[in-house]
Formats: structure tokens, sequence, C-alpha cells
């Protein structure tokens, strides 16, 4: 794979990136099949990016869901709509801020860690000496790590939305003082099982984790293989993910509605 | 396999968490939770009107959820909606002359069915219909009823024009109900604004069946409750002349601004009107 270094055009430059960043998704795919030998590669990597990502996950899905139980009380309240709290900080976080903001933090907590260690690996040689051991670099190191954050971006905005439901809650009923049973008869009228919840935490969470884990694990194996290069790669990751799920955010939302 | 990764069981742990997280959304939160469990059975109603009533809205009695609409179609044959209900087996108990009436629930909430027993001995059973139905209450006609005659008079029996003029003729705009002792007689038909005598110039569309008002009558601007829409009034007045098509109004009574009248009763006389002020006073609380 070559880097494309030429410093002409902006434009080809990230057209060829991204040219690039599609022709990878499709080596990864067809080395799919050959690294299920390495099965326990991927249980290992889900374990880093996943379960080791649960905690920022809770803790900020908790955060979020009290700030919106918070300012939505203090908006409704103005109608005389507090009763439709719930309703509304579940639809607002199902549908948005569940998915969106667990793979910003996604990529920042695991997409930079997965560019930096295979970008080092790089930088160390240890990918071309898998490459002379006649191991496959794609099928060993790349593809456990990007089917693991495939899976663990649903699982962890699972987890997120829990989270914000139970913070909302928290602010709504036992601070704030709206009435347990219509915060969750509200909420149960209204949220769709299909519009809200696999619509918007299953189909955007998938889609966000292949982008942001697709974007991590190309910016580490193209990364130049200087400790300058792995520092831009890591930088390139955070920023290129946050553009791309910002932006799909709003394609998938004007297809999925 | 024979030794077991520390990361594995951690690992496993974190996926139960996420697919527990997943089906805690899914059932809890949604509408899935509301969704009637184990057997219900089938049973029709005819409504009028619908409302608002959509799929899956529920089935109340006594306020409490005994099942859901399960579909709704309008009657090919008659301008009837036909109302699947499906109630929950445990409730077989419901008389088949009960009434099904289609509720709000608040002002604002969702349209929900709601039955009210009957005295019957005889239960409904799958497949029956209950005969007894209220169909959904309009706002709009709930309103005009309260407010006397709603909206315009139709315009059957054909209209004669009349003309009124206002210094402030407040929020009114043409089609706005003309009444005569709370009753629409006809509609307004246009307000224009005088470009010399810098008033109001209102023509008033009355219906031809309301040819005996004398014309000394007098017309006023009132507001329908506290936030309604306006209309124009007309009290009768004694002449033995009746007006006709093309005459103009002498005694006319402009829009009170709720802030004027907020305003006198703060400070008696704080921005007088051109007209008196006592005049409109009776008659409006009369009214209402």
């Amino acid at each position: 794979m070559s880097v494309p270094m030429s410093r002409d055009n902006i434009v080809l430059r990230s057209l060829s990136q991204i040219g690039d960043c599609g022709l990878f998704l499709l080596r990864i795919l067809a080395s799919v099949p050959r690294s299920l030998r390495h099965l326990r590669e991927t249980v290992r990597q889900l374990w880093f990016v996943g379960a080791m990502s649960l905690i920022i996950i809770m803790v900020c899905g908790l955060f979020v869901g009290m700030v919106l139980g918070l300012q939505l009380y203090d908006v409704l309240s103005i109608f005389g709509g507090t009763s439709a709290t719930g309703t509304v900080v579940a639809i607002a976080i199902y549908r948005e801020l569940g998915p969106v903001v667990t793979a910003l933090l996604f990529a920042g907590r695991a997409g930079t860690s997965v560019t930096a260690e295979i970008g080092l690996m790089r930088a160390t040689d240890q990918i071309a000496a898998m490459e002379m051991m006649a191991v496959d670099p794609i099928a060993y190191v790349i593809v456990p790590r990007f089917l693991a954050g495939v899976i663990a971006m649903p699982l962890l905005c699972c987890v997120f939305c829990a989270l914000g439901i139970f913070g909302g809650h928290l602010v709504g009923v036992s601070w704030l003082g709206i009435d347990n049973g219509t915060f969750w008869s509200n909420m149960t009228a209204t949220v769709d099982l299909v519009k809200d919840v696999i619509n918007g935490v299953l189909w955007k969470s998938v889609v966000f984790g292949t982008v942001v884990s697709l974007i991590a694990v190309f910016q580490g194996y193209t990364t130049p293989p200087t400790s300058e290069g792995v520092a831009y790669a890591t930088t390139r990751t955070v920023v290129a993910s946050s553009i791309a799920i910002l932006a799909l955010d709003f394609v998938l939302t004007a297809f999925l509605m | 396999m024979s030794q077991r990764p520390s990361y594995a069981v951690g690992t496993g742990l974190f996926i139960v968490l996420g697919f527990a997280a997943l089906g805690y959304l899914a059932t809890q939160t949604t509408s899935v939770a509301n969704s009637s469990r184990g057997p219900s059975y089938t049973v029709q109603a005819h409504f009028a009107n619908i409302g608002q009533l959509k799929e899956r809205a529920p089935v109340k009695v006594a306020g409490v959820r005994i099942g859901q609409v399960q579909s709704i179609m309008l009657d090919p044959s008659r301008e009837t909606a036909d109302v699947k209900l499906a109630i929950d087996q445990r409730y077989n108990q419901i008389p088949n002359d009960s009434v099904a009436t289609i509720f709000t629930s608040g002002l604002l909430g969702d349209q929900y069915v709601g039955i009210q027993y009957g005295n019957s001995k005889k239960t409904v059973a799958d497949g029956d219909t209950l005969a007894l139905t209220r169909p959904a209450q309009q706002l709009e006609e709930m309103l005009g009823r309260f407010f006397g005659a709603g909206g315009a008079a139709d315009n059957l029996s054909g209209s004669y024009l009349v003309k009124a003029r206002f210094t402030n003729v407040g929020a009114l705009s043409a089609g706005a109900p003309v009444k005569m002792a709370g009753v629409a007689i006809g509609s307004v038909q246009s307000v224009k604004a005088d470009p010399v005598k810098l008033d109001a110039e209102v023509t008033l569309s009355i219906d031809k069946r309301y040819d005996q008002i004398p014309d000394d009558s007098a017309a006023a601007v009132f507001t329908s409750g506290l936030i309604g829409t306006q209309f124009v009034a007309i009290q009768p007045g004694g002449s033995p002349d009746m007006l006709k098509n093309g005459d103009e109004m002498v005694l006319t009574q402009s829009a009170l601004q709720i802030e004027d009248l907020i305003g006198k009763f703060l400070v008696s006389g704080s921005s007088s009107d051109k007209k008196s002020p006592d005049a409109g006073k009776p008659d409006a609380g009369s009214k209402h």
C-alpha cells in the first residue's frame, strides 16, 4: 500500500486517502475468513477496545442523560409539559446523542490507541518481521482490531443509552419530582422499537463502529515509520473520525427517517 | 482451550452487559412495553369519526389499559371507521351494551378508546361488535358549542353586504363570524384600511334569512373567550327600517385591546377609546 505523500492538491490528496481507505477495507474483508483462526486475538482486542472503554462510556452516558433531564425539565416547564421529559430524553439519546457521543468517545479512547499501537508496530518493523515470517499482518493484526471495534461499538452504545435513560430518570424523577409512572408511560407510549432503537441505536452505532475502526487501523497501518508519523496518524484518526461520524450521522438520519 | 486467558471472562461479561442493555432499551423503554401480552380477543366498533386515533392506541376501562387498537379501516359501504380492538383475554366480562368512546388524554395528548360498561347480562365475545359508540370530539366543535354556534353560518340562501367602520378592529380577519345573540348569521368578507378616513372598513356578508336587522343596530368587535378569535357582534337597534345590501352601519364599537382593558381597570381612563368604553362592558359580560 502506497502512502500518498505528494504535496499537490488537497482535494486530490483527500480523495486518494478515501480511495486507499476503501481498498484497505476490501483487503480487510477479504482477510476476515483467514483471521478466524486467530479468534482469541479478536477476543483480546474486544477486551481492550470494548470492555476497557466501559467506564468512560458509562460515566459519560450518565452525565449526558442527567444534563438532558435538567435542561429539558427547565424548557418544558415553560409549556407545562415536564411530563414529556422522559420521552424527549429517550428520543434525543436514542436517535442522536447515544450513537454520536459514543462514537466520538470510542474514537478518542479506542481508535487512537489502535492507531498508535499499529503505527508503532510499523515504526519498529514488527509488521515487516511478520511478513518475513509469512504471517499476514492484515489477518493477524488489522482484522482482529477492526472486528473488535465493529462489535464493541453497538454494545457500548447500548450501555451508553441505558445509562443515559437512568441519568435522565435520576434527575427528572428523583431530583425534580416528575412522577415515576408518568416518566415511563410517556416514554413507552412514544418511543418506537424500530424507528428509535433499531434504526437509531443499532444501525448508527454499527456504521460508526465500522468507520471509526477502519480509520483507526488504516491510519496506523499507513503511518510513516517515524515517531512524528505516529503522532500525526493518531491526531488524524481523531480528526477524520469526528468529521466522518458527524457527516455520516446526517446522511444516516436522512436515510433512516 | 486448556487455560482460559484472564481477559476472556471480562470480554464475555462486556458482551453480556451490552446485550442486556439492548434488551432493556428494546423492551422497557419502547412501545413494546405496552403491547399486550398473552391471549386477546377482537371486538369491533364503528365510529363516525376517529379523530387522531392510531393503531396500537390503548383501549381503557376506568382508565386502566385492557388492550389496544388492532386496526383502523374505513368501511367501504358507509361513512364510518371500522375499528378492531384487541382486548386482553382476562377482561372477558364486558357487557355487550357497553359504549366505546374516543377520548383524548389531556388537552394535547394522544387519543384512546374508552369503554364504559353497560348493564346487559350478556358479555361481548370474540368477533362481536360494540354497537354503541361515540365519535372523537373535535376540539373545534367543542369550542364552537361552548362559545355559541361556531364558525361562519352556511351560505346556502345567499347573503347581502353591509359595511361598518371601526377605529380599531384588533385581530379581526376576513372569514371571522358575524353573530347576533351569539348565533352566527354571516361572516366578515373583507377588512380594509380606509386611506382617507384613516379607519378600518369592514364588509360583513350577512345571510339573506336575517334581513330584519334594524338599520340603527350597532356592530362591535368581540373576542370569544380570553384567547379566542375575534368576531363581529351585532346588537339590534329599534329602528323600523331594516339594513339593506350596501348599507353602512353607523354605530360601531371597536375591538377592546386587553392592554387597554387592564389599563382601564387599574387606572380608570388611562387611554380612553373614541367611543364610550362603558357601552361594551355589560354586553360583553352577558355574552359569556
